[in-house]
Order: C-alpha cells, then structure tokens, then sequence
C-alpha cells in the first residue's frame, strides 16, 4: 500500500473526525466566547451608525458626466525556474480602464485595448526577477528589481509622502528631519536597498509579494501620470504598511510607494481604494446578518471600521489586531451581492478625511459615504462577478498565470536556456525529482 | 503559388481543438448554421492546403465564463446586472466534421480524404457567393466535374455557383435516389432528365468530343414531367428545340402512355402508347415482380421450353385435364393462372398486335429519353414493364458483349430473345453494334462505346426487396453486371432500409434527400458511398430539395441544392434554340 493510500486511511477514520470535533470546540471555547463578548459591545454603534445601505443607480440611469475607472492586479510565481539556490520569480500585471459608457448600451465596456498599450506599454507587463541565497544577495537584486521596476527612481522623493501622512504634515521636506526621531535614519532613506530593513525575513514568498507589490503600484503610478484620467484607480488586497516597530517607518520600499501613490492619486484627483474579498475581519458574517436583518435579504449595505482616531474610537473586536484598521487608511466592510460574502474596501485616510468625513457632521459624512459606495456597486454589476468591481475582475482575468501558461513558460526557459549553449541543468521544482 | 486567401471568403475563426476527423473552431458571433461548409487555410510545412470542414453542431461561448447558465442566471436574477465589454468575448463554437483537403499537384487541384490536420490556430473562412466561388470550382474540380447536372454546392443555407455533376461513365454503377415524400423527388427527376437532354444536345452539337450520349427510361408514375409540376416541364423543353436538333435529340417520340388519346395535344404529338407482346414477357421477368412457389415455376419453365415465347398463350389456354396429363396439380395450375390473368385484363399487355418494345431498343441505343407516363397502370404492370424493358437491353447487350462480330451476335441474341421482338430489330441492332459495318463477319463494338442506359425503378422497395432479388430476379444481374453492359439503374425509393443489399452494394452514386425516419437516415448513412457518419442532425433539418450526395469514386460527401426545374428552365431555354446559340450565354444570368 502506498504512503498515499495510509494517509487517506487515516483521514476516513474516526479518530481523524474526533480531533477536528476537539478542534472545533476549541475555536468555540476560546475565539467565538472572547470575541462575542467583544462584539456585543459594538453590536449597536455597527448597527445604528457605522452600518448603512445606499439607493443603488437604477440599470438605465445616465451619468451626468460619464467617468473611468481603472484596476490594477498582478500575478506570478516565485520559481519559474530553480537553478540550485537560485530562483527565477516571474510578475505579471495588467492594467484594465474601463467607462461607465451610461450614454451608449455599452456599459463598462474596457478601453479598447491599442489605446490602452499607447498609454502604459503592453498589457500584461511581465518583469522577471532572481536572486541567489548567498548572504545578503536576496536584499542586494532585490532592491535592485525594486528600483528598476518602479518609475519614481528619486529614493528621497518616494520616502516623503509617508513621512508627510504619518507626522501629519509636520515633515514636507527633508530639512524637516531635523531634530526629529528620523533624523538619525536620514542615510538610511537614501537608497531603495537600505529601505529594506526585514532583511532577516527575506524569504522567496516575502520577495516575491513585495515585487509583486512594487510591480503593481509601478502600474498605478504610470496609470496615474497617463492621460487617461480615470476617477477611481482599483487595487486588489489592503492599502496595510507594515512598520519596522523600532524606526516608526515601513519596513519595506513598497510601504513608501504606496504613500506616494495615495498622495500622486490625491493630487491627481483619482479615488485610490483597494478592494480584497479576504478581509481578515472578524465577526463580518455577523455583521452580514445584521445587515440582513435591519436592510433585507436583498440589501446592498457598506459598514464602516473606525480606527481609534475617529470620533467614537475603533472597535473592539478587532482591538488586539495590529492591522485593522490599516495605518493611515479607512477600511468598511461591504456586500452587493446576496450571495457572496462581505468583501473589504480600503481608502486613503488622507482622502478620506478630505473628501468623505465631515467633521462633527455624521449625517453629512454618511451621504458622502452613501455616495461612494453607489458608484462603487454601480461599477460590480457586471454579471460573471456580481457584486465584485468589474475592472478588478477583468484585471484579474487578465493577468493570471494559469497552470498550462505557467507551464509554457517553464518551457520556454529551457529552450532559452539551451539556445544560450547554456549548460543544461535541471529546472523543474526540486520536488519533481523525487516524484513528492 | 500562394493563395489568395480573400477569395476563399470572410475570416472567420481559427481552429482550435480536433483530430483529422472532427475539429473545433472558434469563430467569430455570426449566424452561421448547421450545414455550413468552411474552408481552412494551412501552411504546414509549406504545404499549403485548403481543409473543408462541415458544421455539424454550434454552441454559444463566452471567454472568461465557466459556466454560462450561470451567467443567465444571474442576469435574470439580478434585472441590473450587465456584462462589460461581453461583445468581443462573444464566440462561436463550431463543431463538425472535415471533410477533406485539396492541395495543388503541379497545375491540378486535387482532393484527399481526410488524413492530414490543419495547422495549429489556422484561419478559417467562411464562403461567401459571389466571392468564392471560383476558387471553391477550382479546387474541387475533381469532385464535382460531370455530364450530369444535379444542382449547386450548398454552404448552409446559401449556395455557392458551384454546379455538382455526376460523370455519366458512373451512371451503369447505379444511382439511388433517396427522400420521402415532399422531399423534391419529382424535381430532381426532371433536374436530371434535363441534365441527361443537355449532354446529349452537347454531344449532337460537338460530335468531334468524345463525349457519350446517355439514354434514360424515365417511369413517372404521376404524369408529372412532360407537362411540368409548376410552369415548366420536360414537353417545354422539347417544343423549345428546333426541328432538327429535336430530331436529333429526341426523336419522334419521348412520351409513352397507355391511353394516348388521354394525352394532350401538344404532348400526343411526341407520344407513343405503351404496348408489349405476351411473346416478349420472358418467365423471369415475371419471378423478377412477384413470387412464385417452386411448383409453380417448375411449371412455367416447362412450358417455357416446350411452347417458347407462345407459353402464356399456352397455360392460360390450358384446361385442367390438359394439365394432369402433363402431371400438374390443378391447384398450381389455377395459381399460375391467376398470377397470370392481370396480362388478360391489361390494355398494354396484348397477345397480338403492335409491340413498342422495338421503338423503346431504338431509342435506348440512340441516346434518347423516354418518359413513360404509369399513372394510369397498376403497380404490376408498372414492375413487370420496367423488368422487361431492362431485360431486352441488357439481353441486347449481353449478346452484343459474347461476340466478335455481327453473326455471333445474330446467335446469341436469338437464343436469349424472342423472336417476335428481334426480327424487328435485327437491321437496327447491327447498325448499332457493328464497328463500321452490318455484314456477318464486321467487328462488334464495345458496350461502353455505346449510349450509357439509365433504367429508372420507381418505388424500388416493391421489386428490389431481398425476397425478390433471392430467387431470378434480373435486377441482381443489372445489379452485379450493368457496368459491363454500360446500363445501369436509377434507383428511386422512400426507403433505404428495406431494399436489397446486392442493390445496395452494387450503387456507387447515392443523392440523399429528406428522409422520414431515423431508421432511414441511419439506414442512409449506413448505406453512403463515403463515411457520412454524424450527418444524422443534418438529415434531421434538411429542406425541401436539398441532398447530400455520395459517391464511392469522390472522398467528398457533396451538400448540394437542387434548384427548381422552372429556374434552370428558363435560365437555359435560350440554348435549345439552334447551333447558333453560343454556350457561353449558359453564365450570363
């Protein structure tokens, strides 16, 4: 009998189904009794003032003024090829434009796909990456993808917009250091390289996200130099920094492009958000049900996650976790389809204290907010993802590596490689060779 | 030696998945249909090729979607759901069957069964009239090159000028014609007898080619082609002609009746009433219409060879103690008798008199039509009419093909006909046969320089059934040895499935029109002359007047549209005119 054969015995047996039940009841006694108490504390403020729902646009409405929307999503694999230790990542990422077109049958359709190209070069854009395992080789190609990949190359000028949001505009410039915590880190935001301060976590995934990452804000920042002048720019995943505890800074290069993204995106008048369907927040299916009580089974509803800054303070089921709310951004919780999940939608906190939050005016924040969120469901109706934006869909679509791409792909490397006269070495994943 | 791949129609697809059998193409949102045939351009290994594919079944396909009813679902469900960008996404996937591939040997187009593939990804074109056509001739010349016009290549629901024609050296393998009712049988007919006046009016025209007349004994049993079912029919054709080329093409008469004085004038000019000899019905063509018991032909045989071409006369003359004299059972007597009564209360059966048996030999070697009009017959003397008139011939021709010269011929034919019947026709048949001359010892020609013969068994089940074609029948010799004799049957029947298989084996040219069950069109498929499995959907939705048409001696099963006599009448009746009129005019409409 085989190895695999023993495992499946395993799995059908009883005692499998009794260690999970111990698990389950686990999970029970400890998680769901801590954080039900957490959320009856905020079942009310959720219910009377942070969850909401909205008048959505009627299918035939007509725009005023008919607007863009763009989407960026990436895709990749860390090991296109192993070569010994080293690892060849392959990024993918495509931008998607799409126009609300109420004026023509036409809605949503994307840009025609030349004009797009015109603008920001071909679609998907690939970018190719590698690294060795000798000390300090991962940090040293990283950051060297980093800088290549990312169309701001002036390290001072992508480090500041962070620092201006964070100490809320106490620091503009870099005179403005002086006599500040950050004083002493000044050499250290000079280059991309000693802007990677996780290096002892540099593993092939973490590398990997964070090119992906860079890959898909570059995108964002050339989207946002085009001409193409879309009102929302679409992310997929969280607008998180992740901050090195001792410097009060990202960790990461990809912490600071974001920030300049936001502020490129505010100057530029675009509607930064992200949007991500694994929201990690908890209690959303209580609060979905709460939704569904007070709006209807049909109901399309957002619900706003405060952070300790805003007037009530933060809540407590996520109190104890570090992200959520993400620094210096606003996320809610939303649903526009009954038969999917809440997903998550974050924005630029310094948008959204300019644009949606009225200070000492919930009636006038909640129609802002209202507002928003009608054109954002407007924009996830199209019928393959109901209830998910469509330019993050075709985006996605668009981008992905399939399994069968991916295994060209692999192919044509070693075509590559032997066309090269290079000597042959075996590139499939190390665990092919031992058939595991 | 590139093609010009804008002639071969629109850009519609590309090939996606399939085998050198069926394929995949994805291609673009059009109204394409069932039925539709496809070219497909192919370069592989600098081999250029055009495929031609058949659709044989579509479906709707939307990239970027698993699982449309999904999709539906959600639209329906969701009154404001929308599909973004969903037009370019919007695809056809076509499925079907190739059909094979032409390819250019030096100057020649030829054409090949399907063994090879297309290219990867190759582009697909989608005919279009007035666009392709020449290049479609081109390339199938070889497989739609003919004397005999049946109609035009069918690409759907459109045709292309694409004329199909069945080379008259395949008539003497036998021709089925397959449909049930209302499915254009009767206009094809009259397509074909047109088609068969056209070659020979050709042939008179261009007697230096060494193109062959064809003869053809057309039974109608609803009186339906001399006066036409609509406008036109075959007497407008004759009357077209001048004197002399109807003289030369016709001849005095093409229309044969029972009753000529039922017939209207303008046809009663060119008719001839339909009468035969007791003497030239031989035993066997009796056996051919109806069984007979071992007792009974044990009977009729003998008197056959004591009382020769006399024996009907003979045994219905007989009484029953003559008949136990000569060891007969009164009961098999009575039988014979009434088997052969119908032959007494038959106006066209006569025991004396004028036969036309001659005139219908003369006209049969001199490449003529005959429409013989049998409405007014009983199915019986229809058979027994159409077995007699095959048999003559291909006695005829049987002696003529056992000889080296005219006297041997004179021999044979004596012992196999009667002589009531070729003493008439001695003087004719030698000029016929005789290879410049009609003296006893001049050179016999080949059948196959002859006339081909084309024999038309109506309602063929009645006669061509497997009961039947086990015992005498003369039908299983036509069958086996027509080729040899350059006759050959037109076989008509509603049904596939309940003729012969000698018949069935024997036929290499099928025009499959709409049949009535699914046990006919597997019967039809089964039966094809070329591997037109999976056609079933398209003999499901097949119209009126559209066939397929299989040939054992062609790799491709042709679709063609059999257009109405009416329009190729009066697209053609320019030409029957005179010599002066030019063939060209043939293209100007």
């Amino acid at each position: 009998m085989s190895e695999l054969d023993s495992m499946l015995d395993k799995i059908l047996t009883e005692k499998f189904r009794r260690t999970l039940k111990l698990v389950f009841k686990d999970i029970t006694n400890q998680q769901d009794l801590r954080d039900e108490q957490e959320f009856a504390k905020d079942k009310a403020r959720i219910k009377e003032r942070l969850l909401d729902t909205f008048t959505p646009y009627s299918p035939d409405v007509l725009l005023e003024n008919d607007f863009r929307i763009a989407a960026i999503d990436g895709s990749g694999t860390d090991s296109l090829m192993t070569l010994d230790d080293i690892r060849i990542h392959l990024l993918s990422t495509s931008t998607i434009v799409v126009s609300t077109n109420t004026h023509s049958d036409n809605l949503f359709a994307p840009l025609e796909r030349e004009v797009l190209e015109g603008e920001l070069g071909e679609q998907p854009h690939i970018d190719l990456h590698w690294h060795s395992g000798v000390r300090g080789d991962a940090r040293h190609k990283l950051a060297e993808t980093l800088a290549n990949i990312y169309p701001l190359k002036d390290v001072l000028q992508i480090t500041l917009p962070f620092f201006q949001d964070y100490t809320k505009g106490k620091i503009v410039s870099f005179s403005d250091f002086v006599d500040t915590e950050y004083e002493k880190h000044v050499p250290r935001l000079k280059e991309i390289e000693s802007l990677i301060s996780r290096e002892q976590l540099l593993t092939n995934p973490t590398v990997h996200e964070e090119i992906r990452k860079v890959s898909e804000y570059a995108a964002a920042r050339n989207l946002l130099m085009s001409d193409l002048n879309p009102k929302y720019l679409l992310l997929d995943g969280a607008l998180s920094v992740f901050m090195h505890f001792v410097r009060h800074y990202p960790s990461m290069p990809s912490g600071f492009m974001l920030r300049d993204l936001c502020a490129l995106a505010r100057q530029k008048n675009v509607i930064l958000c992200a949007v991500s369907k694994n929201h990690t927040i908890p209690f959303a299916h209580r609060i979905a049900g709460m939704a569904r009580d007070v709006f209807g089974e049909n109901a399309k509803w957002f619900c706003h996650l405060p952070s300790k800054e805003d007037p009530e303070g933060g809540l407590h089921i996520y109190e104890d976790r570090t992200y959520i709310p993400p620094m210096l951004a606003v996320p809610y919780l939303f649903s526009f389809s009954r038969d999917n999940r809440p997903s998550r939608i974050d924005f630029d906190r310094i948008w959204w204290l300019e644009n949606i939050f009225v200070p000492g005016n919930p009636g006038a924040t909640r129609a802002n907010e209202k507002a928003l969120f009608a054109e954002l469901e407007f924009m996830s109706r199209d019928a393959r993802w109901y209830g998910y934006p469509v330019p993050l869909a075709l985006a996605h679509e668009s981008c992905k590596l399939s399994y069968e791409d991916l295994r060209l792909a692999k192919e044509v490397c070693m075509d590559v490689q032997s066309e090269m006269g290079l000597e042959k070495r075996k590139a499939q994943d190390l665990r092919a060779d031992y058939n595991l | 030696m590139s093609l010009d791949k804008d002639k071969l129609g629109e850009l519609y697809g590309k090939v996606g998945v399939g085998n050198q059998t069926t394929l995949g193409i994805m291609g673009s949102n059009r109204d394409i249909s069932v039925g539709e045939i496809f070219l497909i351009y192919s370069c592989r290994d600098n081999h250029e090729r055009v495929f031609f594919f058949r659709v044989l079944g579509l479906e709707n396909y939307l990239r970027q979607v698993d699982d449309l009813a999904r999709i539906a679902g959600t639209l329906m469900v969701e009154g404001d759901a929308y599909l973004s960008g969903i037009e370019r996404n919007m695809l056809l996937s076509v499925g079907g069957r190739m059909l094979g591939y032409a390819e250019k040997k030096g100057d020649e187009w030829v054409f090949n069964s399907p063994r090879r593939l297309p290219d990867h990804l190759a582009s697909v074109y989608r005919p279009v009239p007035g666009t392709s056509d020449e290049n479609v001739r081109t390339m199938l010349a070889c497989q739609i090159d003919g004397e005999v016009y049946v109609g035009d290549l069918q690409v759907g629901e459109n045709t292309l000028d694409v004329p199909i024609k069945i080379p008259s050296k395949y008539l003497p393998m036998h021709v089925g014609i397959f449909g049930s009712t209302g499915a254009g049988k009767s206009n094809l007919m009259m397509v074909l007898i047109k088609s068969v006046i056209d070659n020979n009016l050709d042939a008179f025209r261009n007697p230096k080619d060494d193109s062959q007349k064809v003869s053809a004994f057309c039974i109608d049993p609803h009186d339906e082609f001399a006066k036409g079912v609509d406008k036109y029919g075959i007497q407008d054709v004759v009357e077209e002609m001048s004197a002399s080329t109807r003289k030369e093409v016709i001849g005095d008469f093409y229309y044969l009746t029972t009753h000529k004085r039922a017939t209207t004038r303008d046809i009663r000019k060119y008719a001839q009433e339909i009468r035969i000899l007791w003497s030239e019905i031989q035993p066997r063509d009796l056996y051919s219409i109806r069984e007979f018991t071992a007792e009974m032909t044990s009977f009729i045989d003998a008197q056959y060879s004591s009382h020769g071409e006399n024996w009907i006369s003979s045994i219905l003359n007989m009484d029953e103690d003559e008949g136990k004299a000569l060891n007969v059972q009164p009961g098999t007597l009575r039988a014979v008798k009434r088997r052969l009564s119908f032959l007494k209360r038959s106006p066209i059966y006569i025991e004396t008199g004028n036969s036309i048996l001659s005139d219908i030999f003369v006209a049969m070697e001199t490449g003529r039509i005959l429409v013989v009009n049998t409405s007014l017959m009983s199915d019986r003397e229809q058979f027994l009419l159409t077995t007699v008139v095959t048999r003559t011939l291909s006695d005829m021709r049987r002696a003529l093909k056992s000889s080296g010269n005219l006297g041997d011929f004179e021999r044979q034919a004596q012992m196999r006909l009667p002589s009531s019947f070729f003493n008439k026709v001695n003087a004719q048949a030698r000029a016929f046969y005789g290879y410049g001359g009609v003296d006893d010892d001049t050179l016999v020609q080949d059948p196959k320089k002859l006339p081909v013969i084309q024999v038309t068994v109506e309602e063929a089940p009645s006669i061509l059934n497997p009961e039947l074609m086990r015992g005498q029948s003369v039908f299983k010799d036509i069958s086996r040895q027509g080729r040899k004799f350059n006759i050959g049957l037109l076989v008509v029947s509603q049904q596939v499935s309940v003729l012969d298989n000698v018949i069935l084996s024997q036929m290499n040219t099928e025009i499959n029109l709409r049949l009535g069950n699914e046990r006919e069109i597997r019967a039809c498929i089964e039966n094809a002359s070329v591997n037109i499995s999976g056609f079933e959907n398209e003999f499901r939705v097949m119209s009126r007047g559209e066939a397929i048409i299989t040939q054992s001696y062609r790799e491709l099963p042709l679709p063609v549209r059999i257009p109405l006599f009416d329009d190729i009448y009066e697209k053609d009746k320019h030409k029957y005119k005179d010599k002066g009129s030019k063939k060209s005019e043939e293209h100007i409409l």
